[in-house]
């Protein structure tokens, strides 16, 4: 198991840890023999001197252990909270190489319960098991083997009874580490509820359907609760049953003494001494139904890590780089590229080919859910195609590094996500070390340096979670601007001006001339795609037509009848 | 990648309040709560008559080799461990009852909270970061009730039997032993002040990390496509140092506890001991009642023990219900004004006047905005991009109010009408359109709950979504996943039309309806908008021109203030702002749309 791999670092402190603890450990069996001498030597003799001697031994032994317990606690916390960080670090980093098709099979929420709460579980059973866990099962050995050396007939009872409630520890371990994988299910349930309550929020004010949402979440709140409690009741039946089988013991153990003492095989004394010894181990018993809750339901967290940790990345890296890294030009092409996305049953894109030249602009037109971004995400590699290939200056991009590939290209998504933090560390996305210069310029092309210049702070202004205090223009420049930041060999432009008026939309698109990199554009606009070198028509994920401007409108019926529209749009009235 | 605002600063009145407060949600369960309590209280005292039965059944039969009867007193002990047992159980499964039920409620009360909070608060907060208010935070306070009731009270009861035991059998002995109590409260003192601190810290980085972690998620297309892999990486190891950090300290600390208390038990014995001694001497205590007395002094310190364990579980807790009872205290959307009445009709008459409004933390600002639209009209707001377009929409849907001026709807003031009542005449079609996880059928349906299968599907004829909706595997019951992701950007909004046409508002919002939706399909929608809007007060923004153009009015919006009203004709005649505007866009669509 990953998981538990991952404690092999920490195998020194959780060794120093286990043996202070077992320091811990004897000095507390240790305590009861001094106090009886104490009493019995001491007290009983009345021998002031003993007792101060032996009191003196047992707060030097208490000491001991106290210094033992800290600097236990310094172990324990240090391999537990470790421990977490690294499972942490493992997942988030795993996640980070997820593909899309893998973060289609784990919500978002799930993911985010997993790296937080799941991990909270296993770090707290961590820092318990090297703190007190093995104080519970030590004790009830150390018990029984000390009522064996009393009298091993009485201490047969024992024996008999040990093993099989140990059987139904273990049962009752294995049904609720089940049961509470179902209640980090339902948590993963209640946070995905949320999650689109608070991303969407705005139309669910606008539609005023609070109550009608709080409705969905009191249905999954419920489950929760329902299972959660249904969790812990049987982890808390463990120690009324075993109480009463120990207690039930005892009376045996009463029973036969009588019959064996009247034999005179038993003295009382060996009888209230097993008694004794018997009480021990209820007590150390009554630690199983919390040591179990919090085994099994680190079991249940541990399943749920280890699917994340051995999941296969299903987009694998390439391994090589282009040659003269930076001179290459920048050339695209598709070859024959099928694509459907994962767990569907239909292509979007069929048989695509085309190639744009260094320094093209290409322009994409379609219509709605034609295929358009879909074929867009290819080149980036968020998706690799189910068939044929996407060159870049004629290497596949599979055998490309991720890191290498992607550095070539600024991609402008249609929805413009921007990160908490500020404007300039938004910008700084596109290039770690960019300076304010290279920023600046990216913002003058991307038309939205004077907005951030008369934003309060400038460029040091807060975004909000996804830059809402900018409007839907402002926030596709800004993400136009970080993609220029990045001076790219290719600019990917998903109608990423949709929400620019006319005026603006223009002024950004001439700016963008002087970058010389091969430009895609998908667009709704004629007049965008006009000035591109080579337009693409899109139908139902097939490139129908393509060709220039000019040579659209003699040879494609559909480009005239979107010409027609526009022009109708525009001139109508 | 900063967090925009803290609220860490906010003074919540301390510990005592916050537990009164979580004490409010378990004490709602009064019938059950006194359950638990009687059960308590059976099961410590069960739990001690055992042994003492045990004890005297050894001195009357085993010590004197008597049999009769031990049957009887066999039995009569089978059936207190029995209900001891029982007690146990029953205390422990009303209490879990009580402390999820509670929960519970804690839950749900944060997530309609949510929904009465004003749109502001989201702005300026990260959804992972309040996510772990509801799970992290609250799991927290789910862990200690689950235990903590039924330790403290059986702590306590155990506490003040011994006690009384003890001051029976000595009241010298009973000072000597508690000259540790004094030790002890300044031992957990300084313990408690760090954890209780690192408590609230380690959930504050929590909620940091839950909300990095969302984002970084939801932003995967830019970090994978910006290649920023070991950026955010980095920044996650960051706030997961921190989070460790605090963690760290908080387990150390609170390690110490069982540490501390073990010493001083030790220390009282031996205190006990050495006290009875000189006592014992002077003939003040005879050494039998040390003897005992030694016994429950050991007794006394475990409960001791356990409530100090106890109130440190609480803190962290306390750490957890003050992260949620923040929010809870936040102010709600500027709540309905007590004389808010809810509208049953709308005609769909719309007026400003006079209105301003800024945001706290700048951006658009609009001022003196005086407008009026009659039922039925359509108004066009135009201008350039950040001019307070999307503002005037916000303060429309009252997503914000206004700082300055009145707006009136139907000629009453909107402070006169609930806001839900009013978003319940009004249909918007937004920028970003949102999907829920469910079928594409329940998506349009949340423009009308009640709608028919039918109806559902002429709304999907009307804003042209059918033919696609058709062409999915599953039709109108395809499942969309998270984000609603597997279809385009253009479908979305196709399906948010189709949202608002359901819904059969008096007064339509479109905010760049139809920007990621290709111009055939537009002009195919253009008639079912048209029809859309028949009869009903709509709000456009758009950047097309013949949108525009068929408004009623048309509001030029510049630097947040309204500079030009009126007819596309009127305007145009004006010569103003909006006549060059257009003559600008006409000629370039024109001299590029013709070879």
């Amino acid at each position: 198991m990953k998981v538990l791999s991952l404690l092999k670092p920490y195998r020194i402190p959780m060794a120093i840890a286990i043996s202070l603890m077992l320091v811990e450990l004897a000095v507390e069996l240790w305590q009861p023999l001094l106090m009886a001498q104490i009493i019995d030597e001491g007290i009983v003799k009345n021998d002031l001197n003993t007792v101060t001697k032996y009191g003196a031994i047992m707060l030097g032994a208490s000491l001991i252990a106290l210094l033992a317990g800290i600097v236990n606690s310094f172990f324990a916390a240090y391999a537990s909270q470790n421990y977490g960080f690294d499972i942490r670090k493992n997942l988030y980093e795993k996640v980070q190489s997820f593909s899309f098709a893998n973060f289609n099979k784990y919500p978002t929420s799930s993911l985010i319960t997993r790296m937080t709460n799941d991990v909270n579980q296993l770090q707290m059973t961590l820092f318990m098991s090297l703190r007190i866990a093995l104080r519970a099962p030590l004790l009830v050995i150390g018990g029984i083997i000390l009522a064996i050396t009393v009298n091993v007939k009485l201490a047969l009872a024992f024996i008999l009874i040990i093993p099989p409630l140990f059987v139904f520890l273990v049962w009752i371990m294995k049904k609720s580490t089940r049961l509470f994988k179902m209640v980090q299910e339902r948590l993963d349930h209640v946070n995905g509820v949320m999650r689109e309550n608070l991303i969407g929020i705005r139309l669910i004010r606008a539609f005023a359907r609070g109550a009608h949402e709080a409705k969905r979440f009191f249905g999954s709140n419920q489950e929760l609760m329902n299972r959660t409690a249904y969790a812990l009741r049987v982890t808390e039946v463990v120690i009324p049953v075993l109480l009463l089988f120990m207690n039930m013991t005892v009376l045996a153990v009463l029973w036969f003494g009588n019959i064996e003492i009247q034999n005179g095989t038993v003295t009382v004394g060996q009888v209230v001494a097993v008694v004794n010894y018997s009480a021990r181990i209820t007590t150390a018993f009554s630690m199983f139904s919390w040591i179990i809750m919090v085994y099994s339901r680190a079991m249940a967290s541990t399943s749920r890590v280890e699917e994340i940790l051995i999941t296969e990345a299903d987009l694998k890296d390439g391994s090589t780089k282009l040659k003269g890294e930076d001179s290459t030009g920048g050339r695209i092409e598709f070859k024959n590229v099928f694509f459907r996305y994962p767990d569907t049953q239909t292509d979007v894109l069929r048989n695509i080919c085309f190639h744009a030249n260094p320094g093209e602009t290409v322009a994409l037109l379609g219509a709605t859910g034609s295929g358009k971004s879909s074929l867009f995400q290819l080149i980036p590699r968020l998706y690799d195609p189910t068939q044929g290939k996407v060159e870049l200056d004629g290497v596949d991009i599979r055998t490309l590094e991720f890191d290498h590939l992607r550095k070539q290209i600024g991609y402008v998504p249609q929805e413009a996500l921007l990160f908490t933090g500020t404007v300039k560390e938004n910008l700084a996305w596109g290039k770690e070390d960019a300076t304010i210069q290279e920023m600046i310029k990216a913002t003058t092309d991307a038309q939205i340096h004077e907005t951030i210049e008369a934003l309060p702070n400038n460029y040091e202004a807060m975004l909000g979670q996804k830059g809402v205090n900018l409007s839907g223009g402002q926030k596709q420049r800004l993400s136009i601007a970080r993609a220029l930041v990045k001076k790219p060999r290719i600019l990917l432009l998903d109608d990423s001006t949709s929400a620019l008026d006319l005026k603006t939309e223009a002024t950004l698109l001439a700016a963008l001339k002087q970058y010389k990199c091969t430009t895609l554009i998908i667009t709704q606009k004629i007049s965008t795609a006009k000035e591109a070198d080579n337009i693409l028509l899109l139908v139902d994920g097939e490139i129908t037509a393509s060709g220039t401007h000019d040579q659209l409108m003699e040879q494609s019926r559909l480009y005239q009848k979107i010409h027609q529209s526009q022009l109708g749009l525009a001139e109508s009235s | 990648m900063e967090k925009i605002t803290e609220d860490s600063t906010k003074n919540r009145g301390g510990f005592m309040k916050t537990i009164k407060r979580i004490w409010m949600y378990i004490s709602a369960h009064k019938g059950l709560l006194s359950g638990v309590l009687l059960m308590v209280v059976a099961s410590s005292f069960l739990g001690l008559l055992g042994p003492f039965i045990i004890g005297s059944t050894i001195d009357t039969h085993l010590s004197v080799q008597n049999a009769s009867g031990l049957g009887g007193v066999l039995a009569g002990l089978a059936l207190v461990y029995l209900f001891h047992s029982l007690s146990l159980w029953l205390q422990s499964y009303w209490m879990v009852g009580i402390a999820q039920e509670s929960v519970f409620r804690m839950r749900t009360q944060l997530f309609s909270k949510l929904h009465k909070l004003p749109i502001r608060f989201f702005d300026k907060r990260q959804s992972g970061e309040l996510m772990s208010r509801v799970t992290n935070d609250i799991e927290n306070v789910s862990s200690t009730l689950n235990s903590s009731v039924i330790q403290i009270f059986s702590s306590i009861l155990t506490l003040i039997g011994t006690l009384s035991v003890m001051l029976w059998l000595s009241p010298l002995l009973t000072l000597v032993t508690m000259t540790i109590v004094p030790i002890m409260f300044l031992g957990m003192k300084w313990i408690t002040n760090r954890t209780g601190k690192l408590y609230k810290e380690q959930q504050k980085h929590l909620g940091d990390l839950n909300g990095f972690i969302e984002e970084s998620i939801s932003g995967q297309k830019i970090i994978k496509s910006f290649s920023q892999e070991q950026k955010v990486i980095s920044e996650f190891l960051v706030k997961s140092q921190n989070l460790k950090q605090a963690g760290y300290w908080a387990q150390v600390y609170a390690g110490f506890i069982p540490k501390l208390m073990n010493v001083l038990n030790n220390l009282s014995f031996t205190l006990v001991a050495a006290a009875g001694g000189i006592f014992a001497l002077n003939g003040m205590v005879s050494i039998g009642t040390i003897v005992i007395f030694t016994e429950y002094a050991r007794q006394f310190t475990r409960p001791l023990n356990d409530l100090s364990n106890q109130f440190n579980t609480l803190l962290s807790a306390v750490a957890g219900a003050e992260r949620v009872f923040d929010i809870l205290d936040e102010h709600e959307e500027a709540a309905n004004e007590k004389q808010a009445t809810v509208i049953t009709h709308l005609k769909g008459k719309v007026e400003f006047k006079d209105v301003s409004f800024a945001y706290e933390q700048g951006g658009d600002t609009v001022s003196h905005l005086n407008f009026r639209a009659s039922p039925g009209e359509s108004i066009a707001l135009v201008g350039p991009t950040g001019a307070g377009k999307s503002t005037i929409i916000n303060l429309i849907t009252r997503f914000y109010e206004p700082v300055n001026g009145s707006i009136f709807f139907d000629d009453q003031d909107s402070k006169n009408i609930t806001r839900d009542s009013l978003r319940n005449h009004m249909a918007f079609v937004l920028q970003d359109s949102f999907l829920f996880q469910g079928t594409i059928r329940e998506n349009i349906r949340y423009g009308r709950l009640n709608a028919s299968d039918e109806e559902v599907e002429q709304a999907a004829i009307d804003a042209n979504a059918y033919s696609f909706i058709k062409r999915m595997p599953k039709g109108f019951d395809t499942e969309l996943s998270q984000d609603g992701a597997g279809i385009s950007q253009g479908q979305k909004q196709l399906l948010s039309i189709a949202r608002a046409i359901l819904a059969d508002p008096s007064i339509l919002i479109l905010d760049e309806a139809t920007s990621s939706i290709d111009t055939i399909t537009e002009l195919k929608i253009q008639e079912a908008l048209k029809r859309l809007m028949k009869g009903r007060t709509s709000f456009i923004i758009a950047h097309r021109l013949n949108t525009i153009q068929q408004a009623d009015q048309i509001l030029v919006i510049e630097n947040g203030q309204i500079i030009e009203n009126g007819s596309h004709d009127n305007l145009l005649k004006k010569r103003g702002f909006y006549h060059d505007l257009f003559q600008n866009q006409i000629k370039k669509v024109r001299a590029k749309a013709t070879p």
